[in-house]
């Protein structure tokens, strides 16, 4: 995306300065910082990181997966990325490749070990369960400017941060929300909180991040995500693990050969 | 492989609590498998058994060089049977060096490779022996040695293979109910190439996508893995492997939840053989309902047409998919314990032949999965390939643990 989005988002930044000089809407306030924020995580090139989801009924019962993802940004386009199965044990070796694409439906292939076969998928399901938790394919995808309409709804102390409450309206198509409310600190542009409204506009989960660390290159990464669901009662706790940033990855390792490679 | 009292090592890694051989720098992992198969059709053969407990084990071992650039693993498999002893085996499905290096891979070895996309039949994938000793839907393989090279280019890969070593097709008992009708010799079969099972066979194939295009064009120069039959003088059937040139197509597009596959095939045979050039192939759709009964499953409905140009009743070969269509249903759902149910029927389009197919699995316990596969075979017509499988219907419980 990074050409093509630094131009844009100059020209939006230009735009939104111009536009600061007069009174901006609330509208042209949100963009305004969803882009600051982008700009902020941009430049990474590539990372890796291990994930542990702990999924958790009403009743409190827990069961736990294990993935480990790799990440390349892309020029001029989505990023790619690569997630790699490892418990529970029946799944190990399963992978996924997703090309994402903005607007555009991702490109997306599921490799399963057992039988060696490389599947390319649908990626319409965007609402549908990751592995049976309360994230939802969207909630996990590369996270693109255009896939959202934004508005700046109010300024307010969250927790130990001052944040910015942003109104974000899903663009793309088959999404499970009318709308998201994220908070967003002013300081560092990190998420903090997310609050997902399903299609009835009823308050469907809430999403709190926390135990933020800085990287080489300043880049600022959640330790641990915890998903609510309000209607279910069921939560997902994910761990971040070992995020790096200088493992030297590149385009050979986000294809078909790399994905049978991994197991 | 068969000398080996193998059934002492998963004992010994269950009493070990883990292998110690992690400790050499391995990663190792082992499925255990535990299978009852019950048929609950009489037939007119007393010989023939109605059920067939087994257990196989499959351990991994994998490990790492070179920052992660060449990779060497080895998964050998075994099995035992209560009743069937041509199902009492050992294999080696893996055991390979593979080293990439920026767009290249390299790899020797014995492996498993799989073609295609349709889900009721895999035509282009030809380059590992399909085993039945395992499953009955064939997409169990023996492994298969080779060299291979592959290049990754930005959306496409072209990959070379050379194939030292040919597998023959393992058969079940005769008196397995779904074994083929007939007495096999399987002592020395016969070849057409005169290297017999040492010739060397080329394949290469070149793969990739555009937006929503999905291809593969493959080629393939050597033995059949599917062989024909000749008879011996002891009254039983000797397995005999033509020479042939195969080439093949493989076609996914895949458009919000439609899914739609093709795969087609040529097979050439020399002339010295007598046996016909065909071609044959398999298209269909797949299109997935999300988020049905609330977000409890998603549905699938999958439709799959098959071809053949050769006469299934005048071949030497009988031919199952020459006119047939399958039609099945797919319950994704979405608890935690990730069940699939995928339900279908095939049928023959010339003599309206039906077999019933279902697939449900789930897991259980931690690190586990229980599954369920039966087939009926309901009404099949005297003239139909799959006439000696009348009744042969059959139900199949496995659990396998992971560990």
């Amino acid at each position: 995306m990074q050409t093509l989005k630094v131009i844009t988002l100059g020209a939006l930044l230009i735009a939104a300065q111009i536009n600061s000089v007069m009174a901006q809407t609330p509208e042209e306030k949100g963009l305004e910082i969803a882009i600051a924020a982008d700009q902020r995580d941009s430049g990474w090139k590539h990372q890796t990181s291990d994930m542990e989801m702990i999924l958790r009924n009403r009743a409190g019962k827990e069961s736990t997966r294990k993935i480990t993802n790799r990440q390349l940004e892309v020029q001029g386009d989505g990023d790619k990325t690569l997630a790699l199965f490892h418990e529970p044990r029946d799944v190990k070796g399963t992978a996924m490749l997703t090309f994402s694409h903005g607007l555009e439906p991702d490109d997306q292939w599921l490799y399963l070990p057992s039988i060696k076969r490389v599947k390319r998928i649908s990626s319409k399901n965007k609402s549908g369960p990751f592995m049976g938790s309360e994230f939802a394919f969207e909630d996990l995808s590369s996270q693109e400017i255009e896939k959202y309409k934004y508005k700046l709804l109010k300024e307010e102390s969250c927790g130990e941060y001052e944040c910015y409450v942003i109104e974000r309206i899903p663009q793309y198509a088959n999404s499970g929300y009318t709308k998201q409310i994220s908070w967003i600190d002013k300081a560092e542009y990190r998420n903090i909180k997310v609050e997902y409204y399903d299609r009835k506009d009823a308050l469907l989960k809430t999403l709190e991040l926390s135990g933020y660390k800085e990287y080489p290159g300043s880049y600022w990464r959640a330790d641990q995500f915890e998903m609510t669901n309000h209607q279910t009662g069921k939560s997902t706790t994910l761990l971040w693990k070992n995020y790096d940033f200088e493992t030297g990855l590149d385009e050979n390792n986000f294809n078909q050969n790399a994905l049978k490679r991994l197991r | 492989m068969k000398t080996i009292p193998w059934p002492a090592l998963p004992a010994i890694c269950l009493l070990l609590s883990g292998c110690p051989i992690s400790l050499l720098g391995f990663e190792d992992s082992y499925i255990l498998e535990l299978e009852a198969l019950v048929f609950p059709t009489d037939s007119e053969d007393p010989a023939r058994f109605n059920d067939d407990f087994a257990a196989s084990f499959e351990p991994e071992l994998r490990t790492t060089f070179n920052e992660g650039n060449t990779i060497t693993k080895f998964v050998p498999f075994m099995r035992w049977s209560s009743r069937d002893q041509e199902r009492r085996h050992a294999d080696i499905r893996e055991l390979y060096v593979l080293h990439s290096l920026d767009s290249w891979e390299t790899l020797a070895g014995v492996t498993r490779v799989f073609w295609g996309v349709t889900e009721s039949n895999h035509l282009v994938d030809i380059i590992n022996q399909t085993n039945f000793l395992e499953g009955f839907d064939g997409e169990d393989k023996l492994g298969q040695p080779m060299v291979r090279f592959s290049r990754s280019f930005e959306q496409s890969a072209l990959t070379f293979f050379i194939l030292p070593g040919f597998r023959e097709r393992q058969f079940l008992s005769i008196d397995n109910p779904l074994s083929v009708p007939f007495p096999i010799n399987n002592d020395s079969p016969l070849y057409e190439s005169s290297d017999g099972q040492s010739h060397v066979d080329f394949a290469s194939r070149f793969s990739g996508y555009r937006g929503i295009l999905d291809y593969g064009l493959s080629w393939f120069s050597g033995t059949s893995r599917d062989p024909y039959f000749v008879p011996a003088e002891d009254g039983r059937l000797i397995p005999f492997y033509p020479l042939i040139d195969q080439f093949g197509l493989d076609i996914q597009i895949t458009k919000d939840a439609w899914l739609w596959k093709l795969e087609a095939i040529r097979r050439e045979f020399n002339n010295a053989t007598s046996i016909e050039d065909f071609s044959a192939t398999v298209g269909g759709f797949e299109y997935s309902f999300y988020g049905m009964a609330d977000g409890l499953f998603d549905l699938g409905l999958l439709a799959e047409y098959h071809y053949d140009s050769r006469d299934s009743r005048a071949d030497r070969v009988p031919v199952i998919f020459q006119n047939d269509v399958f039609a099945g249903l797919r319950f994704g759902f979405t608890d935690a314990e990730s069940s699939e149910i995928l339900a279908g029927v095939f049928v023959d389009q010339d003599d309206q032949s039906t077999s019933f197919r279902i697939e449900a699995n789930r897991r259980v316990f931690t690190d586990a999965r229980i599954s369920l596969e039966a087939q009926v075979f309901s009404s099949v017509d005297p003239g139909n390939a799959i006439y000696y499988l009348r009744n042969s219907d059959f139900l199949r419980l496995s659990l396998e643990l992971y560990f």
